[in-house]
């Protein structure tokens, strides 16, 4: 492989890459802004500028591919002059307004000026001001804070496939908007927030909920599609706030849709049973169990798992079907007019799928059918995640049902008993997405109330005594 | 003067193809041409030694030799005609009055790098020049000089004509293929080179007009007699100067290339200083270029010895200043022109020239500060040479060539206030 010197470390590299990546490797950072892997690369912003021995000008990384025996110098005296150049240059006109900006704590300009910038401001015009612009329901923009990266423009046009973000004007009057100041169309608009070097693009959502640094970071897989984009939970005191895409080329790359971003919501609803429910009242889990026990008995049982469970549950579910409900059928559910894998298919050309559900392929593979008819059965038990579609299949489903996992004001109706369960954010296990890719889903929050994993309502279910089971039992699978 | 090339006909009754033809062995260059290998013109080209006309001074027939061979995309040759740099208006007298000689040397252009379609991307203002080149180009093809077929060759090339709409940005070569394309005109990244993937990907040519009307001269009589017309070694050809300013004679000259030095063609040619009064400051290349003080004028006026003490010939613009105008004014009134007209994509160029032009307004009337003299200089370190074009560098030479060089100019108005009058 063909090497080249960072700083006086020797890096391999593949032909092609550029010298930012190369530099990550060793752990060197070469700062930049409008640089960003899954873009174009527009060198805008002159921050990534580096020495390069025999090139008499400073060269932009992000558009310098390694080259072999090439010597860079990221911190020589030149390369640093021109990060506190730019810096300032970037500074100038930039509202300094972190104590109230969303993005301080995880902003670029914010690191970039202390690590590279210097504290002494020479600035005395006047700033350049913009008013704020609302772009939809996801997305607000602040353009004093915009240190005009395009990031933005770049990801609509190349991502998500929409000329919607616009420069207009020119020179220090460039604005970054949209086209006629419209809401954005997209369905990928979070991402914009995500790219976005500074505070100039925030989530709504998010906005002035939680300083950032307050936030724990929990890797998982959004549960939104068959895609199973990798996703990170950011969540605290056991609620979630926000969740970001992670990379993965291979699922992925750097993005998520909207759909998923806001998904873990579901799991807030106000409605959602988080008691033992028997006949619309509370009631404590003997009881309640003890109802389900009697709808099932002796009864030709219809188990429904949703294709929101994991493959871990969904074992448990087989078992547990096999073992306590001998007269019994388990089929999946998820999504109405996908009722196997070969129904599943892309429903844009960037990430999503039809499948609503994340373990439809996994659920398969685990030998199940999809059904949503009960035609033929006394009875009906209903896993759900809360992601699988409960309203239409029980409109289909005559018998008396239980209901276990997930349940809103909205699917409660029709069941006779519904036990409390975990959603995708309130559990470990294993999903596989459209690929047959296995991933992992990671436990951020407790299930809330007196909501229990599903192992644990299984456990307390086939025991025939109906001992109360340990409270202290976790949501672990 | 000795041979000129085209001042003797800048007149309205040389614009038809009848002069042309009669007048300036029109198109016969491009018979030649055609008995000629691709190679050969090239080689011509290179043995002309004939430089960029449009600032950068770049050889020609080098530029035109890395056009690949062969490439999977069409090849395009396009003529910047945008003509924006201050002080630049020889290619405006080019295509007003010698439109066919612009149109043949595009056609050899083309078939010496096997390119089929060319563009003359003309400046926006030029509403006038961009309808006589039409009517030019309209002539050339119902003459066969251009179209389908050219004079029997086999060789096709068209030719049109692209208004910009007043941006001095869409004067870069890069800036331009994007408006061109109907971007935003925006300077791209270079590499790749416009010459490996130019206007819609495919290898292109950029070349001035003022370049590409040296092509029928250089075909028909050689590159070697055109080199001949420069003075110095690695310059061929003559120069179209812009004179303006303070001078009794401002207009368009022609001379040969290092044939005179600045005081020649202040005194000699442009009549000397306007009202007699001294002389004050020259810029020798289009706004662009660092100023020189009356003392500095005995430079002979080309690329190298121009570059030699600090500034630069750029598109032959010579802008006289004498002492009756303030420094000051003049370079804020220039910074304000590159300010406005920075496209805003880099942040030294967009952020920079506009704090360099508030500095400057800051001083202008009075409200200047002793370190803001140090901050202007350090603002054109911080800009030169770190942008992604030229435009940057653009900006920042000229500042800090009138802060060294007329600096007490600038101390008496920040000491003095806005009366202040300084005496040499």
């Amino acid at each position: 492989m063909p090497k080249c010197t960072i700083d006086g470390r020797e890096v391999e590299f593949k032909a092609g890459e550029n010298l930012i990546e190369v530099a990550r490797k060793v752990g060197i950072e070469i700062p930049y802004f409008c640089y960003h892997p899954g873009l174009s690369i527009v060198a805008q912003c002159r921050m990534c500028a580096v020495e390069i021995e025999k090139m008499p000008k400073l060269q932009t990384a992000c558009s310098t591919p390694a080259g072999d025996g090439m010597v860079v110098k990221t911190r020589s005296e030149r390369a640093k002059q021109n990060q506190k150049a730019i810096m300032e240059f970037l500074l100038i006109n930039h509202p300094l307004d972190c104590p109230v900006c969303d993005k301080a704590g995880e902003c670029d300009l914010q690191d970039f000026s202390y690590k590279y910038g210097d504290s002494y401001m020479r600035y005395m015009e006047e700033r350049r001001t913009y008013v704020d612009l609302d772009m939809g329901p996801v997305i607000k923009k602040n353009m004093n804070r915009c240190i005009h990266c395009t990031r933005c423009i770049r990801f609509g046009t190349e991502v998500a496939g929409i000329h919607e973000m616009v420069a207009v004007k020119r020179g220090n009057n460039t604005e970054i908007t949209t086209i006629d100041g419209r809401p954005l169309e997209t369905d990928y608009a979070g991402n914009y927030a995500d790219i976005c070097p500074t505070g100039s693009l925030t989530l709504k959502d998010f906005r002035f909920k939680k300083r950032s640094w307050f936030l724990k970071k929990t890797a998982t897989i959004c549960e939104g599609c068959s895609r199973g984009c990798n996703m990170e939970l950011q969540h605290e005191a056991n609620m979630v706030y926000r969740s970001i895409p992670r990379t993965n080329m291979d699922v992925n790359q750097y993005w998520m849709c909207d759909e998923g971003r806001f998904n873990y919501r579901h799991l807030q609803d106000p409605s959602r049973v988080t008691k033992p429910t028997k006949s619309g009242s509370f009631v404590d889990w003997s009881a309640a169990l003890s109802e389900a026990r009697a709808v099932t008995q002796g009864k030709k049982t219809a188990v429904f798992v949703g294709t929101d469970l994991t493959q871990e549950e969904i074992s448990m579910v087989i078992q547990f079907a096999q073992k306590s409900l001998p007269n019994s059928t388990v089929v999946h559910f998820g999504t109405p007019g996908v009722n196997s894998a070969a129904d599943d298919a892309a429903l844009d050309k960037i990430l999503k799928r039809k499948s609503k559900t994340a373990n439809l392929h996994g659920a398969e593979k685990l030998g199940l059918k999809g059904s949503n008819t009960a035609t033929g059965y006394q009875a009906a038990v209903v896993f759900s995640g809360g992601r699988s579609n409960v309203a239409a299949l029980m409109k289909d489903v005559k018998v008396p049902a239980v209901g276990v996992g997930v349940f809103t004001d909205e699917t409660k109706g029709g069941f006779s008993v519904i036990l409390p369960g975990a959603g995708f954010s309130e559990k470990d296990g294993t999903i596989v997405n459209f690929n047959g890719v296995e991933q992992k889903l990671k436990r951020a929050v407790l299930p809330p109330g007196q909501s229990k994993a599903t192992s644990e309502i299984l456990m307390m279910w086939s025991n025939q005594s109906g001992a109360q089971a340990s409270a202290t039992a976790g949501a672990r699978v | 003067m000795s041979e000129t090339l085209y001042i003797q006909h800048f007149k309205d009754s040389s614009r038809g193809l009848d002069y042309y033809l009669k007048q300036m062995e029109g198109y016969t260059a491009l018979k030649k041409a055609f008995k000629m290998t691709p190679d050969d013109i090239i080689n011509e080209m290179k043995k002309s030694n004939v430089r960029g006309r449009g600032g950068a001074g770049f050889p020609t027939g080098m530029k035109w030799g890395f056009i690949p061979k062969q490439a999977s995309k069409p090849k395009y040759l396009v003529c910047n005609a945008d003509e924006s740099e201050p002080g630049t208006f020889k290619d405006r007298d080019l295509m007003r009055y010698t439109p066919h000689l612009l149109i043949e040397g595009m056609v050899i252009g083309g078939f010496a790098i096997g390119a089929h379609v060319g563009y003359i991307y003309i400046r926006g203002e030029y509403t006038r020049e961009a309808k006589l080149l039409d009517e030019a180009i309209d002539e050339a093809y119902a003459k066969g000089y251009l179209g389908k077929n050219i004079q029997g060759s086999g060789f096709d090339f068209d030719l049109t004509v692209h208004r910009g709409a007043g941006a001095y940005i869409c004067g870069e070569e890069t800036g331009l293929l994007n408006s061109l394309e109907g971007k935003r005109g925006e300077p791209r990244v270079k590499p790749p080179f416009p010459a490996q993937a130019g206007a819609f990907g495919g290898p292109t040519i950029v070349n001035n007009v003022e370049t590409l009307t040296n092509v029928p001269f250089i075909i028909n009589k050689g590159g070697d007699w055109f080199a001949k017309l420069g003075k110095l070694e690695k310059s061929g050809g003559t120069r179209l100067v812009s004179i303006s300013g303070h001078v009794k004679k401002p207009g368009v000259y022609e001379i040969n290339a290092g044939s005179m030095t600045i005081r020649q063609l202040i005194y000699d040619v442009a009549g000397g200083i306007l009202d007699d009064r001294p002389l004050k400051a020259v810029i020798p290349g289009g706004s662009s270029a660092p100023v020189l003080t009356a003392d500095e004028i005995d430079v002979i006026y080309d690329i190298e010895p121009l570059m030699k003490v600090g500034s630069m010939m750029g598109s032959a613009a010579l802008m006289v200043v004498n002492d009756s105008y303030p420094i000051v004014r003049l370079i804020k009134r220039i910074t304000k022109f590159y300010a406005h007209e920075s496209c805003g994509q880099c942040t030294p160029c967009r952020e920079g020239c506009r704090w360099m032009e508030d500095i400057l307004h800051r001083i202008e009337h009075g409200h200047g500060k002793e370190q803001d003299l140090a901050l202007l200089l350090d603002i054109t370190d911080n800009i030169a040479g770190k942008t992604l074009c030229a435009l940057g560098d653009a900006a920042a030479g000229p500042v800090a060539s009138f802060v060294r060089k007329f600096r007490p100019d600038f101390e008496a108005l920040i000491r003095g206030g806005r009366h202040a009058q300084v005496h040499h």
